[in-house]
């Protein structure tokens, strides 16, 4: 008998299909939130022109491409390759990816656990950083944001409403 | 003691230490089976006598090394490549970086370049690109303070492009860390004041900032117990040779505390006060720190006030009620910074309208604080610090650190 | 700190410690160029847990590994050669090894033949040199480790490899493994590495560096060991025990093996009974006589095993009974924990007398024969004067 066996290491479908969806759900988010928040809008006119970052997952995906076309935000698909980014943030593995994506850890969190390496220039991954922290306040209920992020902004009430409505719709239906 | 849900701590790094630990360095070269090191410094260095030292130390073990001394005040890829050349072209296998922070940047440069036979520096620029051990490099630090012979990372500027690489990889750390006392026996007391606070408030905010571990904890307790005790006696002092080397062992304690743990907000002003103004990062380290303290009291109190142990020893830690211990540190750190203030004859400025350049000109005028401030926030210290920074709260910090004034507390926005 | 002897200290290892640490594993294998590790374990119900963990835990990472799990302590050189040949057909780039001490001292060796290309392995010995860099070799910690695992020391059939090279450039702490329910495991763990620890941290040769391991280490066994063992702390407090176990061994490379451990090792060495265990028998005797000699410092303990609010609260001069009774009593309070039916003395852990002799014997080749022999006569249970007399139980 041989000493030694070749062992193939298991899928994670269920998961994957989970952080798939939900980074292409954060991506469009974020399409959405340039267009109706105010400093979302903000930090994405100070990056450059052709400024285009990635999250995902290593080390097979999936993965989401977030970038500015012709001055719009825009979410630009699942692949990474064949397009230069500026920042790709990159999560660990699947797990990881999972808790935040559950939003069980902020991605400045998950940074601190040493869940993400951060691949880019600093004043770009902590720009994408600040807006990915907004995103989180409009998708979640302030009770599970607040666990999110740092600190949990006093926003106007029609900010909160009329933005999380706005931000919602845009990403579910994509205009 | 908290242990966080996730962790890591990595300091691959031989570390020796002590009045003869140059030449102990040597044997262990020898021993790993190195001919010929390149040392790689800069004429300052070299100008103080330091690379003699070095040299004979070597040449007791090893019989040959050579020695380059062209590495500018700022880390240049146009010498990182005429290095690499230079050891190629020679024949070396390893390099011995002898100084500071740019000189370190260099050997790194110079080591990734020798090692990966790479063309180009950038195809290795980020986090994680390097893939396997480099060739063997020593660092050998002569100040007490920055901690760069610990660090996993290098920043290497190209002035013709105008680009600035960053390298981030556990290769980068030095396979070894020589702290001699003769290498930081001549160091001025202005420069040795402030570099020492560097190292202060390396083990302060790795400390209460969000990455601490138990393992950098111990690291930041070890290090204020020996940084804070002999910080003044070094500067009132400099030929103390005992003070001097618990001061460089003290101070690489911080490092591996830091970059295991990660900085705040102390040193996210200080990187935007130093690039705004010019003014050298161990001042503004000595300025900012009793601020980036009395900004995070609200939330770290209870962490900052076992910082009164190491500090002050067990008799003042135990007649402080709990509940002030955190205070007492911030003014046993302004405290400290008085005292430096008038062992160097007000050359360590306490506060920002008091630091000047050579010819008594403020550094630091009022107007720019705006810019400070938002400087500040395209660094990444903020990540790590416990409470959120935005630009209205960075002003408020640099207004009082201009003043001098300690920061009104009830004006910080809990989150 | 002593300036006159340059101080060094060295420890080769990462530790990554936490929630989902196993996850992070094929990312820290990219790191080292590694993609196709090859397993190492034993057979045992606990190893074979770990292994289902550890293999799911490498989901989605499309990764194919070789796995060897017949690991025993009569695991040899012939069969460290034949898995050297199997690496470098089937071109396996990285060795994990997962589970207690005689796991990893087989993958370190085998790590050594791998690294020095020795073409037979079954050649190699305690003098071969090992001067550079091994291949990647990552240790994942389990309940059954003995703390030895993150050190740069390796015993493999009789022989006691050295080298600072030998050391896994990775420990990881997964709470999953840490804490399996099974109290009597962590506490062996636990007490092997508190005996050591506690040596290294009374030593004349004490360093700063080493100070900050041995300080943390003791401090998370002495908060959390008896909650790890009765099952109190959950996973919180048996993960706090293996950082406190995987620093042992990062302190251990940089001592030199001291009074207790010998102590440990050769009644391991003669009847397999866990070092902590014997550790734990003989802790308080070896910290007396410590005490009595010149340049051991017993107060440094009394901080890491107190807390700061009591070390502030103490005077110096009592520090030294301070220590020794909070050690005493941690001790007491863990083999309480373990149960009734731990044994008090070795002879109750079922070493029959003239295996003792055995043990007494090895001891009396050691340069502290002298004192490792009344020490281990004590141990045995019984007084050392009837004990000379040489009667059979
Ligand atoms: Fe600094």
């Amino acid at each position: 008998m041989e000493l030694v066996r070749d062992v193939q290491a298991g899928k994670k479908p269920f998961k994957r299909a989970y952080v798939g969806i939900f980074l292409w759900f954060t991506g469009k988010a974020v399409q959405a939130a340039a267009r109706s928040d105010e400093q979302v809008k903000r930090e994405f006119d100070a990056l450059p022109d052709d400024f285009a970052f990635s999250m995902g997952c290593l080390p097979n995906g999936p993965w989401m491409v977030v970038g500015k076309e012709e001055g719009a935000v825009k979410y630009l698909g699942g692949n990474p390759e064949g397009r230069h980014q500026h920042l790709r943030l990159k999560i660990k593995n699947l797990e990881a990816a999972f808790l935040i994506l559950t939003f069980q850890e902020s991605t400045a969190m998950a940074t601190v656990r040493n869940r993400i390496i951060t691949d880019g220039e600093l004043p770009h991954a902590l720009a994408v950083m600040r807006v990915l922290d907004i995103v989180e306040v409009y998708l979640l209920p302030r009770r599970i944001a607040k666990l999110a992020v740092k600190r949990y902004p006093r926003w106007p009430l029609k900010r909160k409403l009329f933005g999380r409505f706005a931000v919602y719709t845009r990403t579910l239906l994509g205009f | 003691m908290i242990v966080p849900d996730y962790y890591e701590f990595c300091c691959r790094v031989k570390l020796l230490a002590g009045h003869d630990a140059l030449e102990r360095m040597a044997d262990v070269l020898a021993e790993r089976g190195i001919k010929k090191p390149l040392i790689v410094t800069d004429k300052g260095v070299a100008g103080a006598g330091l690379i003699d030292i070095v040299s004979k130390a070597l040449s007791v073990s090893l019989n040959a090394h050579l020695v380059a001394d062209t590495v500018p005040p700022d880390s240049d890829l146009r010498v990182v490549n005429e290095l690499a050349a230079f050891y190629r072209d020679e024949g070396c296998d390893a390099v011995i970086a002898v100084g500071g922070g740019s000189v370190m940047d260099t050997a790194k440069g110079i080591n990734i370049i020798v090692s990966e036979n790479a063309a180009d520096l950038m195809a290795f620029s980020g986090v994680g690109a390097l893939k396997r051990p480099l060739k063997p490099m020593v660092a050998v630090p002569t100040t007490a303070g920055t901690g760069s012979e610990v660090t996993q990372v290098a920043v290497i500027k190209d002035h013709e492009r105008h680009l600035k690489m960053a390298f981030g990889s556990y290769f980068l750390l030095p396979d070894m860390a020589v702290l001699d006392s003769r290498m930081t026996l001549t160091v001025p007391p202005f420069i040795t004041a402030m570099t020492g606070m560097d190292a202060i408030s390396h083990a302060m905010e790795a400390y209460y900032c969000l990455q601490k571990n138990p393992l950098s904890d111990a690291h930041s307790l070890a290090a204020l117990s020996l940084l804070y005790r002999n910080l003044p006696v070094v500067t009132e002092t400099p030929g103390d040779r005992e003070a001097r080397l618990e001061m460089a062992v003290g101070a690489c304690l911080a490092g591996i505390a830091f970059s295991n743990s990660m900085v705040g907000m102390v040193h996210n002003l200080g990187h935007a006060t130093g690039s705004v103004c010019g003014v050298p990062h161990g001042l503004c380290m000595a300025i900012f720190l009793p601020y980036g303290l009395e900004y995070n009291m609200h939330k770290r109190g209870d962490i900052m006030g076992e910082l009164l142990l190491p500090l002050a020893g067990e008799a003042e830690y135990r007649e402080t009620p709990r509940e002030q211990r955190a205070k007492k540190v911030v003014s046993l750190v302004r405290r400290m910074n008085s005292k430096l203030n008038e062992l160097t004859g007000g050359r360590h400025a306490r506060c920002l309208r008091e630091v000047v350049d050579r010819d008594g000109v403020p550094m630091v005028p009022r107007e720019v604080l705006p810019e400070i401030a938002r400087a500040a926030l395209l660094d990444g210290a903020s990540v790590y610090n416990p409470e959120e920074a935005d630009y209205d709260d960075n002003v408020m910090v640099l207004e009082a650190a201009w003043e001098g004034e300690p920061l009104d507390r009830g004006k910080v926005k809990g989150g | 700190m002593n300036p006159e002897s340059p101080i060094s200290f060295t420890c080769l290892v990462k530790i990554n410690s936490g929630d989902r640490a196993l996850e992070n594993l094929p990312m820290e294998l990219s790191g080292f160029d590694a993609a196709r590790p090859l397993i190492i374990t034993g057979k045992d119900a606990a190893d074979r847990k770990a292994l289902r963990t550890l293999i799911r835990a490498f989901g989605d990472s499309g990764m194919t590994f070789g796995l060897f799990d017949g690991v025993t302590d009569t695991t040899d050189l012939a069969v460290i050669d034949v898995l050297k040949r199997t690496c470098l057909e089937k071109d396996y780039d990285a060795i994990i090894a997962l589970g207690g001490a005689e796991i990893v001292d087989a993958a370190k060796v085998l790590n050594v033949s791998l690294s020095l290309k020795v073409p037979d392995a079954r050649k190699i010995s305690a003098e071969t040199p090992i001067r550079g860099r091994l291949r990647p070799l990552m240790v994942v910690l389990t309940a059954g480790a003995t703390g030895l695992e993150t050190s740069s020391v390796s015993r493999f059939e009789g022989m006691v490899f050295r080298s600072e090279y030998l050391a896994p450039n990775l420990v990881v702490i997964d709470p999953r493994l840490a804490d399996m329910g099974d109290g009597k495991r962590i506490a062996e763990s636990g007490l092997a590495a508190l005996g050591r620890l506690v040596e290294a941290h009374i030593s004349t040769d004490k360093n700063p560096f080493r100070d900050a391991y041995s300080f943390t280490a003791i401090r998370l066994i002495a908060e959390n060991l008896k909650d790890a063992v009765a099952g109190h702390g959950g996973k919180k407090a048996a993960t706090a025990v293996g950082n406190g176990v995987a620093m042992s061994g990062c302190v251990f490379s940089n001592t030199g093996a001291f009074l207790l451990h010998k102590l440990g090792q050769v009644v391991y060495d003669v009847r397999r009974i866990h070092p902590g265990l014997t550790m734990s028998m003989a802790m308080l005797d070896v910290l007396d006589l410590y005490r009595r000699r010149d340049g051991h410092d017993l107060a440094a303990l009394f901080h890491p095993l107190a807390g700061d609010e009591e070390f502030a609260l103490s005077r110096p001069e009592d520090r030294v009974d301070g220590a020794l009774s909070l050690l005493r009593r941690l001790i007491a309070d863990v083999r309480d924990a373990m149960g009734k039916d731990t044994p008090r003395n070795l002879r109750e852990a079922g070493v029959p007398w003239y295996m003792m002799e055995d043990v007494l014997e090895r001891l009396e080749a050691d340069p502290d024969g002298p004192y490792l022999r009344p020490l281990a006569e004590r141990m045995w249970g019984e007084e050392p004067s009837h004990l000379k007399k040489g009667q059979p139980t």
